[in-house]
């Protein structure tokens, strides 16, 4: 059994997935990320859902050759995106549930 | 570098004449990478064209390193079969930091037509992982509802890549994993040093778990609370009735209180899933099912009512 862990911090972050603390900040400061806790930048720590999102945008960045306030709206639509079909998916289901098949009137 | 490859057409990959302009390839490849970047588009096959794209457009973008790869297309491009780079071409220049981000057929051509350059395609100059850790891997977890309620720690299994003797190869690997309390639909887990191991004595890569929640039979999901249908004959929904009702924790009795509605919400606190402090609501939502046959008995059992009722189901298109 190994350490289930919830959070990253800024410092293991940059060590571990190779990113570099200006970035993170760029990430940060466009509302791309939001780090949980911490008021200084030392002591930030960041959800793993933000991570997901924080590497994704760095990918977007570099691959795209598009700016920052780019970047922060396809993550944004990215994410609407995802609570939409998830959302979709989940209120196909209760409808399924509750409606029978149509009958065709002849 | 031995062996043969196979040829790769940048010119061709991006859709360009081989004698394009430099804004002609960037401007093709903007357009291709938009398409395939697996960030966007989730479809399968994206991301190897992405990378074919992207690897092609390193190349290319630079003036230096296209001059290079043209006087190969000269030599390599003439042959139907295979490639393999001239002789007296000095490939492989450059240290191999080994960090793989690209891989396969694609990679393996660049590297033995190029070499691992350092500010190559490989590393971004943001992405400056060090080179000996392990790779991190992220993986979909489905998980049960029941399994979310109980303790049991979940067997899964999952494949990762592990650099030995300059090649990458998969290897299949198990663990047990405790799915910790309160997790929710999407959310993410990550288990330190699980993910693909380090080279020498470098720390492993961790290992993420994506949760998707498996669509239960009975109940649906909403955050943390949990939704069941609960289907009642018409008169139990008018006369009020008892009864069983199950709950992912058992069986519990439940009132149907006097002319209930289709389609309306019960709650019944703490039967739902637990969260990091406390635990969600189970919604019960009636739908009033009519018998599919009436023998006579009920059909002049309802027919008397009929004969009795004011009732007016469509009042609301009256106004």
């Amino acid at each position: 059994m190994s350490d289930i862990v919830l959070g990253i911090s800024l410092q293991e972050l940059c060590v571990q997935e190779g990113i570099t603390e200006t970035m993170v900040i760029e990430v940060v400061e466009h509302g791309i990320a939001e780090p949980l806790a911490g008021n200084d930048i030392n002591d930030w720590i960041f959800e793993l859902n933000s991570v997901h999102w924080m590497k994704k945008a760095i990918r977007l960045y570099h691959d795209l050759d598009i700016d920052w306030v780019s970047i922060a709206i396809v993550i944004d639509l990215l994410q609407q995106k995802d609570v939409l079909l998830r959302e979709n998916e989940r209120l196909k289901n209760q409808l399924d549930r509750f409606v029978n098949h149509v009958n065709d009137r002849h | 570098m031995e062996g043969v490859m196979e040829f790769k057409d940048y010119y061709k990959l991006l859709g360009v004449a081989p004698d394009a302009d430099a804004k002609t390839i960037k401007t093709a490849y903007r357009k291709l990478a938009r398409k395939y970047h697996p960030d966007v588009n989730p479809e399968e096959g994206a991301e190897e064209k992405f990378k074919e794209v992207a690897g092609a457009y390193e190349v290319l973008k630079n003036a230096e390193r296209r001059a290079e790869y043209d006087e190969l297309r000269r030599y390599g491009g003439q042959r139907d079969k295979g490639f393999e780079p001239p002789p007296g071409w000095q490939g492989g220049r450059g240290k191999s930091s080994g960090s793989a981000q690209f891989e396969g057929d694609f990679a393996d051509f660049f590297k033995s037509a190029f070499g691992n350059r350092s500010g190559g395609f490989q590393g971004y100059s943001d992405f400056k992982q060090d080179a000996a850790r392990g790779q991190d891997v992220e993986i979909e977890m489905p998980v049960f509802l029941e399994e979310i309620m109980s303790d049991v720690a979940k067997p899964i299994e999952y494949r990762m890549p592990v650099f030995e003797n300059g090649r990458v190869t998969e290897v299949k690997k198990s663990l047990k994993v405790k799915i910790p309390k309160g997790v929710s639909d999407g959310e993410r887990i990550r288990l330190k040093g699980q993910g693909a191991p380090g080279q020498g004595d470098a720390p492993n890569g961790d290992l993420y778990l994506h949760i998707r929640l498996i669509p239960h039979p009975m109940f649906d999901v909403e955050g943390h609370n949990l939704l069941i249908t609960l289907p009642v004959a018409p008169w139990e929904a008018a006369l009020g009735a008892k009864v069983t009702l199950p709950t992912l924790t058992g069986k519990i009795s439940l009132s149907v209180p006097p002319n209930s509605q289709s389609g309306q919400k019960l709650r019944i606190k703490g039967k739902g899933l637990p969260m990091k402090n406390g635990t969600g609501d189970l919604y019960v939502i009636f739908k009033i099912v009519i018998p599919k046959n009436t023998n006579k008995e009920s059909k002049a059992l309802w027919q008397s009512l009929s004969d009795i009722s004011a009732f007016d189901p469509r009042s609301e298109w009256e106004k």
